[in-house]
């Protein structure tokens, strides 16, 4: 028994002595791998219009993106900004389609009549 | 024109940040608690009487001086905001700190990837006839958001993080040169699918038998892997709250539904996906599906197996959708086509034809119709007749697009050990060609 053991002890430190063991140098070594990100587009700037002086006088469209189940904010906006400001013109409109589509015989219509717009809302 | 966009709180950096990628960041923005669908007009009026819960100012203030506070003079520039730059090779750093490098910038899906050395990147690229610098397409989390760019060594990069063989290169090509992203923003947690079809699947050894949809083939499982990572890094996608935005999220992302087609289980006379999209069956191609969810279902009783999969079209398909997909064992195919049914085109019509729409369901959409029911206009008198327990006749699939006409999608895959039949909400994105990217 004490002989078996022996045996396998040293057969162990054989073993052990000839498994190679990464070198602290290995673990060190720096290696160099490509960037894995897609090129980004430039971002052209696009000026922000000039503000108006006062609201007063003034027609602002409040527009309605028709997000799901939203239309009483968008009404209750439409009510308290009325009863705030009542020397502004506030027309809320429907913008045409579904909240992803784009309106733009709206967009002319108040670039002709008004004078700003709130736009809302989703979720 | 002045203009200041109200938004919900939720979205504060999303809107921040499509308000810069569109080139105005210094935009003026309302925002009022979330969510504000539902909210009556008491709750919705103390939201807009109370404060923006981003800039705790009174919101009527902040809408007032978004349209009345002068501009300053950087949001009157023009001309280009610089990107940071984007350099083919990172710092050459050790491995462990590079692996810590990739998840820290968001790299990765969580998972441990393959460093893209250039050794393993150029292994990658001797796959394909295409010039690494070759671009490939353009892709993006969702519309509202700007599109990447990429070429063929990008993709390659991606393709050995996920652990990608080099055979696997040109199927990997033909999903990235489509330009679906795999993790589409929406705050619904949109799912893909990736369906393979033709000589491809045999020559790079996809598994289309037991446990097809599963995780037990390198290649379907690092081909899905890589379309994530792609996503993530090619697209631009994946960062949640401004470019991921699915509210809870879904397991079917990490490698994203990736299995070809079981050609040689098909029943006789039933065509392979691909030559439904239009392909020769020598063709190999690539068929992306955009879905949410799939129900795996066995339901053993006296009744046909074609009927099985009406009723559960009919009665537990019961949200909004007008779209399904069916992926079937092929147990359950010939089952079908012993019924009779001798295309899958046949099967998707004799769904369309038989899939009523539950009562409770058809009144909640159609208001119109609902006031004619009252007034004994026909038909909908009579299916109002019918009480909220009954199904009106008129399917809500057969709206799709292309050739094919029924919204309806048959696939075969799986080994034969049972009749298992899964039914879900996904629909066909597009097919694309390997062989073009070979």
């Amino acid at each position: 028994m004490k002989i078996r053991i022996a045996c396998c002890l040293v057969v162990a430190l054989v073993v052990t002595s000839f498994t190679p063991k990464p070198s602290p140098a290995a673990n060190d070594a720096k290696i160099t791998v490509l960037n894995p990100r897609g090129i980004l587009p430039p971002i052209q700037r696009i000026p922000m219009a000039e503000r108006l002086n006062s609201l007063e006088g003034k027609t602002i469209y409040i527009i309605d993106t028709k997000f799901a189940r939203t239309r009483d904010f968008v009404e209750t906006l439409h009510e308290v900004l009325q009863e705030k400001f009542p020397k502004t013109t506030w027309i809320l409109r429907d913008k045409r389609g579904n909240y992803q589509v784009d309106d733009p015989d709206l967009w002319k219509e108040i670039k002709a009549k008004g004078h700003g717009v709130i736009m809302g809302i989703g979720h | 024109m002045p203009t200041v966009p109200v938004i919900t709180q939720s979205f504060d950096e999303l809107v921040t940040s499509i308000a810069y990628k569109k080139g105005i960041p210094g935009m003026r923005m309302v925002f009022t608690p979330h969510p504000v669908t539902d909210r009556p007009p008491d709750i919705c009026r103390r939201y807009i009487e109370g404060k923006d819960p981003v800039s705790g100012k009174p919101m009527i203030d902040v809408i007032v001086s978004g349209l009345t506070q002068p501009v300053a003079a950087e949001d009157k520039q023009t001309g280009l905001i610089a990107r940071p730059p984007r350099p083919r090779l990172l710092e050459p750093m050790t491995a462990e700190k590079l692996d810590q490098y990739f998840l820290d910038n968001d790299y990765t899906d969580g998972f441990p990837i393959v460093l893209p050395t250039e050794e393993k990147v150029a292994a990658m690229l001797k796959a394909t006839s295409h010039r690494p610098d070759e671009m490939v397409g353009k892709m993006r989390p969702s519309d509202p958001h700007e599109a990447w760019e990429y070429t063929v060594e990008m993709v390659a990069v991606n393709a050995v993080m996920a652990g990608a063989k080099p055979e696997y290169f040109p199927a990997i090509l033909a999903m990235a040169s489509t330009g679906v992203t795999s993790l589409f923003s929406s705050t619904s947690s949109f799912a893909r699918m990736a369906v393979f079809n033709g000589p491809i699947a045999k020559e790079i050894k996809m598994n289309s038998g037991i446990g097809a949809m599963g995780p037990f083939s390198h290649a379907n499982s690092t081909i899905g892997r890589a379309w994530t990572l792609i996503s993530k890094n090619l697209g631009g996608s994946g960062k949640p709250g401004e470019t991921y935005l699915g509210s809870q999220g879904t397991p079917l992302n990490f490698s994203n539904i990736c299995f070809p087609e079981a050609e040689s289980e098909l029943p006789k006379g039933w065509s392979p996906l691909h030559v439904q999209k239009g392909f020769k069956p020598s063709d190999s191609v690539v068929s992306l599906f955009s879905g949410w969810s799939l129900n795996n279902v066995a339901w053993f009783s006296s009744m046909p197996i074609h009927d099985v999969i009406r009723g559960w079209l009919e009665h537990f398909f019961s949200t909004s959708v007008s779209q399904a997909t069916f992926i079937l064992d092929p147990i359950v195919a010939k089952d079908i086509a012993a019924a009779g049914f001798a295309t899958k085109e046949a099967y998707a019509d004799y769904l369309v034809k038989n899939t009523g729409t539950p009562a409770w369901l058809y009144w909640q959409t159609r208001q119109n119709e609902l006031k004619k029911a009252k007034e004994g206009v026909e038909p909908f008198a009579g299916y109002l007749k019918l009480g909220d327990n009954g199904v009106i006749p008129v399917s809500r699939f057969g709206r799709g697009r292309g050739k094919n006409r029924s919204g309806i999608e048959i696939i075969v895959t799986g080994g034969s050990t049972n009749a298992y039949w899964f039914g879900g909400d996904f629909s066909h994105v597009t097919s694309s060609s390997i062989d073009k990217w070979r």
